[in-house]
């Protein structure tokens, strides 16, 4: 008996035990996060436009969430006949591998990051291209014109601001002489790098709000155009992937806004995840905030003001921290 | 126009132009045509830049009468031209080349009554389903033609090679009703598009003829439903004016505030709407609760939110007490500063401008060749409002303005119908002040009323322009034919035109911006 | 073996469903205004779970039929209620939705009387048009089809 016990501590303290905690733990996070995205879109939104938002269901409407995800749960699953099966089932179920991945290498706490990788950011980069490739799926496979026309924007799209979001944060990285994120956040100890670099915090921020297709850039969803882009023929839990991949992904360009530029866990006082936690929720706040006043832009002029605006800006922000370095 | 009937008379021999009193007919000059004068006339109207305001038939049972009535958009002269058609071979030559908006009227008049206009490039079904077998505004029973039996179902958007087709509704994510349009898409460009109508055809026409001048007072207010005063008050003054029945000053008054009133919340929703066609959610929900104040008001004194029947023969259904006038105040002071918010909020945002800026550009000619109405024609530069050409109830008491746009796009309708929401304020608080004591109803009004034979046209100026109504009277108790001549279909016979070779989001909002209500183009 | 029993899975899953009605944008006529104005701040039918209007049918469960349904429009209809998922509800909105409104008469040749002709509806919202406190009556009546309890106690009337 208590050799077992022992064999199991040994086990929970291994590396791979560590691992495993780790996961489940970001699965955790990731399911919980997402569904309080929802309840919080939809009462700032309500206070926003004075009213309230889900009242009724539990206490400050809290519940509402988890009724969402029940009734989802027991949608019919509905395969509309013509659509290209292979890519239709794999859409929704792909563009959740991304979100999980990059939960892997993001520092909560100074000792609470699942695996800290040495090209951390690379990593994260990489698996979000992939987030392309399964919209494109969905609205290939889902054989709908609306859907095709929502998802090749939404390429064009994500194609265009990926570019900007590297070039914004190439220069942080210069100045931390690192990829991993861990020791991103160590440098920052004394000086935030956002007062280093505002210019690179705000080109990322925009890049980031096109690259989760979130409004004033939400075209691929536009619905007075496009009923509903490219997941108009998902249904139930297929369309529910769709939905928390969204939220996730919206927390996860905060949370690297928050390690790059708003110095991670680093804080006094309260622990580290608390001040990572704090800071990457305004941020969210922000970007609910936005898609709540603005109006959508369009297409051309979405993509002039990427190809344009945003990436002669960031390129010329690279060149002047490169020079200043050198010096 | 003074000196019209000499140059008519000049210009196409032949023709017998007699002048009519205005006040008891509604347009100033009468002639009847013949099919060979018909295209000489039409050709004069269009050298003297009048635009055609309404193309309607009456059935009358020895034979089919076309009505066609020309105006100019300043300094109103309205001519109706009128043509006899055999009714068992109905045939009339087609306006469609020189008017653009004939093309349309043409198609509506060919599905109603089966007469065919030779020259018309295109004499497809517009409003009525598959299923329809006879020609439903004729008095007797006539079932549709073989030939037209083919063209029932004629409706199918071609696909070639490098396109393909879309449709953008009938069910539709955002507030334009029951509209469908097809649109044949090359890429994100749009190379054409065709609005399918007939979905909300509610048959008003042929129920204003089974039903007396009463019992079609609620249907008014059904046929657009955010007007619904200015419809009621086109209405009544029609029948007032057909019948001779004074109105009390106090009436006249009270009409024109909750006209007014009905008007800014029009135009609020039209606001919101707009924003939330271009993805702004926000203002949607700032507006409704600006409307639900008026809608308050009104509420108390008609007894409806939205579909209101408030007006009679004579004046109106009850007269309007401390609340209401207090209620209004209040409402005028609110709104007064809720202006700086829709300033801040939408008309300076950068975004806002840009998807708006440019966009959608309707030149004078254009607005001529389509008889296109209301803001949608102020925007372009033509300084033409109803309520000034030819005043109706108290409007020539009042001072307000008529605000004009430059270039005539999108941004400019914008910035018109914000401005006719202040003058509507200036409107209500000096007829507030103006507002006279005294009966609210004019005295013996027939429980049944005796028009005389003949036929009126009246006009007003609904939110979205020029409401235009024709009654012809059989001394019977029920009209004979009603023509509700309505701005939102006008408005639309450009929106095809307009959207050639732009890109969908722009399409979407020159929609938008057009200010349809599909139940008054469907009637 | 040992019996299987469901009740409790299906009382969480119809209080689930029923606290989280998303209705699809289907606005005809003049009720759609209505219908609008229900949910926004003043009568919010965020509150009850139902404030996300689905534009596409396959996201949507619940179907509120507002206006008049014509002969062209009808195929249209059930095409969008076919499209829906189950498990889905139909609330018909309105007099038109219901049997046809005011613009029944004789001789009518373009008129669905009433919606439930075409597909099964479960709650009817009689008004011309109905106000929107009638529509969340509507809405808080089916939420007690669906689960069984009303939410609010019934307020008697005055008279």
């Amino acid at each position: 008996m208590a050799g077992m016990v022992n064999d199991l501590l040994n086990i929970a303290n291994s590396e791979a035990g560590k691992l495993i905690v780790g996961l489940v733990g970001v699965l955790a996070f990731v399911v919980v996060n997402a569904l309080m995205l929802t309840w919080a879109e939809r009462k700032i939104a309500g206070h926003m436009q004075r009213r309230i938002g889900p009242k009724e269901v539990g206490p400050y409407g809290l519940i509402q969430p988890i009724a969402d995800a029940i009734k989802l749960l027991g949608k019919e699953i509905l395969t509309p006949a013509k659509v290209d099966r292979p890519l239709y089932y794999l859409a929704p179920t792909l563009i959740f591998v991304p979100v999980l991945v990059s939960f892997i290498v993001i520092p909560f706490d100074a000792s609470l990051q699942v695996t800290d990788i040495n090209v951390g950011i690379l990593v994260i980069l990489a698996f979000s291209s992939i987030t392309i490739l399964s919209i494109l799926m969905a609205g290939w496979g889902s054989e709908n014109k609306y859907s095709l026309i929502g998802a090749i924007r939404s390429v064009a799209q994500n194609v265009a601001y990926e570019i900007p979001l590297l070039l914004a944060l190439l220069p942080v990285i210069m100045l931390a002489n690192s990829l991993s994120l861990k020791e991103i956040v160590e440098k920052q100890q004394s000086l935030w790098f956002v007062i280093v670099q505002p210019l690179a915090f705000i080109i990322y921020f925009i890049a980031g709000v096109a690259e989760t297709n979130r409004t004033p850039f939400d075209l691929p969803e536009a619905e007075s155009e496009l009923v509903a882009g490219y997941h108009t023929e998902y249904s139930g839990m297929r369309f529910a992937l769709f939905f928390l991949a969204e939220y996730t992904n919206i927390f996860i360009v905060c949370a690297i806004a928050t390690i790059f530029f708003l110095g991670g866990y680093q804080g006094p006082v309260l622990p580290g995840i608390v001040w990572f936690l704090l800071k990457s929720y305004l941020l969210v706040f922000v970007i609910i905030w936005l898609r709540w006043t603005y109006p959508r832009v369009r297409f051309d002029q979405l993509l002039n003001f990427a190809w344009k605006g945003l990436i002669p800006l960031a390129f010329l922000n690279l060149i002047i921290t490169g020079g200043l370095l050198k010096i | 126009m003074s000196g019209i009937i000499e140059e008519i008379k000049a210009c196409v021999p032949g023709a017998g132009p007699v002048e009519v009193s205005y006040p008891e007919k509604g347009y100033h000059y009468a002639l009847e045509a013949s099919a060979d004068t018909l295209p000489g006339l039409v050709g004069f109207f269009d050298e003297k830049r009048f635009y055609l305001e309404c193309l309607l038939c009456t059935d009358y049972a020895d034979y089919l009468e076309l009505v066609y009535l020309f105006n100019t958009h300043l300094s109103p002269c309205r001519v109706k031209v009128t043509l006899k058609i055999d009714p068992q071979h109905p045939v009339a030559p087609s306006l469609s080349a020189i008017y653009a908006s004939a093309y349309w009227y043409e198609r509506e008049i060919h599905e109603f009554y089966g007469v065919l206009f030779t020259g018309h490039p295109n004499m497809a079904y517009l409003f009525l389903h598959d299923g329809i077998d006879h020609y439903p505004l004729r008095k007797a029973n006539v079932p549709v033609s073989p030939e037209d039996q083919k063209r029932l179902d004629s409706f199918k958007p071609g696909e070639a090679e490098d396109t393909f087709c879309i449709n953008l509704g009938p069910q539709h994510p955002s507030t334009h009703g029951v509209l469908r349009v097809v649109l044949k898409m090359d890429g994100e460009y749009i190379e054409q598009a065709e609005p399918v109508l007939g979905y909300l055809h509610r048959m008003h026409e042929k129920m204003a003829e089974n039903r007396s001048y009463q019992q079609f007072l609620p249907n008014t207010g059904r046929m657009d439903y955010l007007g619904a005063m200015s419809f009621n008050l086109g209405y009544v003054l029609a029948v007032e004016k057909l019948c001779a029945i004074p109105v009390p000053d106090r009436a006249k008054f009270v009409r024109i505030i909750t006209t007014e009133l009905n008007r800014i919340s029009s135009h609020l929703l039209w606001v919101g709407a707009y924003l939330a066609d271009l993805g702004a959610l926000t203002p949607f929900l700032f507006v409704f609760d600006d409307r639900e104040q008026i809608l308050d008001v009104l509420e108390g004194v008609s007894g409806s939110r939205l579909t209101y029947c408030y007006f009679r023969f004579g004046g109106l259904y009850n007269d309007v007490d401390d609340r209401f006038i207090a209620g209004t105040k209040a409402f005028v002071q609110r709104m007064w500063r809720r202006f700086t918010l829709y300033e801040k909020l939408v008309t300076g945002n950068v975004i806002f401008i840009n998807r708006t800026k440019g966009i959608g550009t309707i030149t004078k000619e254009q607005a001529r060749k389509y008889g296109v109405a209301g803001p949608v024609l102020r925007s372009a530069g033509i300084a033409c409002d109803l309520r000034k050409e030819e005043p109706y109830s108290a409007y020539n008491e009042v001072e307000f303005d008529v605000p004009i746009g430059e270039h005539g796009d999108v941004l400019d309708t914008y910035r018109v119908r914000i401005a006719e929401m202040e003058n509507s304020l200036r409107i209500i608080e000096q007829a507030l002040a103006k507002l006279p004591g005294g009966p609210f109803m004019a005295e013996k009004v027939p429980k049944k009323l005796k028009p005389p034979r003949g036929d009126v046209y009246q006009v007003v100026e609904t939110p979205r322009g020029e409401l235009g109504i024709y009654i012809v009277s059989d001394e019977s108790d029920g009209p004979s034919r009603m023509k509700w001549r309505v701005p939102s279909f006008s408005n639309l016979m450009i929106f095809p035109e307009l959207a050639k070779g732009v890109l969908l989001a722009d399409a979407v909002a020159i929609l938008g911006s057009l200010d349809l209500v599909i139940p008054e183009i469907d009637r | 073996m040992f019996p299987v029993k469901f009740a409790l899975v299906e009382k969480v899953l119809d209080l689930a469903r029923a606290n989280s009605l998303w209705p699809v944008t289907f606005g005809l006529a003049c009720c759609a205004i209505e219908m609008m104005a229900a949910a926004m701040s003043r009568f919010d039918l965020d509150r009850f779970g139902a404030g996300v209007f689905r534009a596409s049918p396959r996201q949507a469960d619940l179907m509120i039929v507002t206006g008049t349904v014509t002969k062209k429009m009808a195929p249209v209809l059930t095409t969008l209620y076919e499209q829906m998922p189950s498990p889905k509800w139909v609330i018909a909105m309105g007099n038109c939705a219901i049997s046809g409104g005011p613009f029944v008469f004789e001789g009518q040749y373009n008129l669905v009387e009433g919606v439930d002709l075409l597909i099964p509806v479960d709650v009817y919202v009689p008004g011309c048009p109905p106000r929107p406190e009638a529509l969340l009556e509507g809405f808080l009546k089916l939420q007690e089809k669906i689960t069984g309890t009303r939410r609010f106690p019934r307020v008697e009337s005055a008279w």
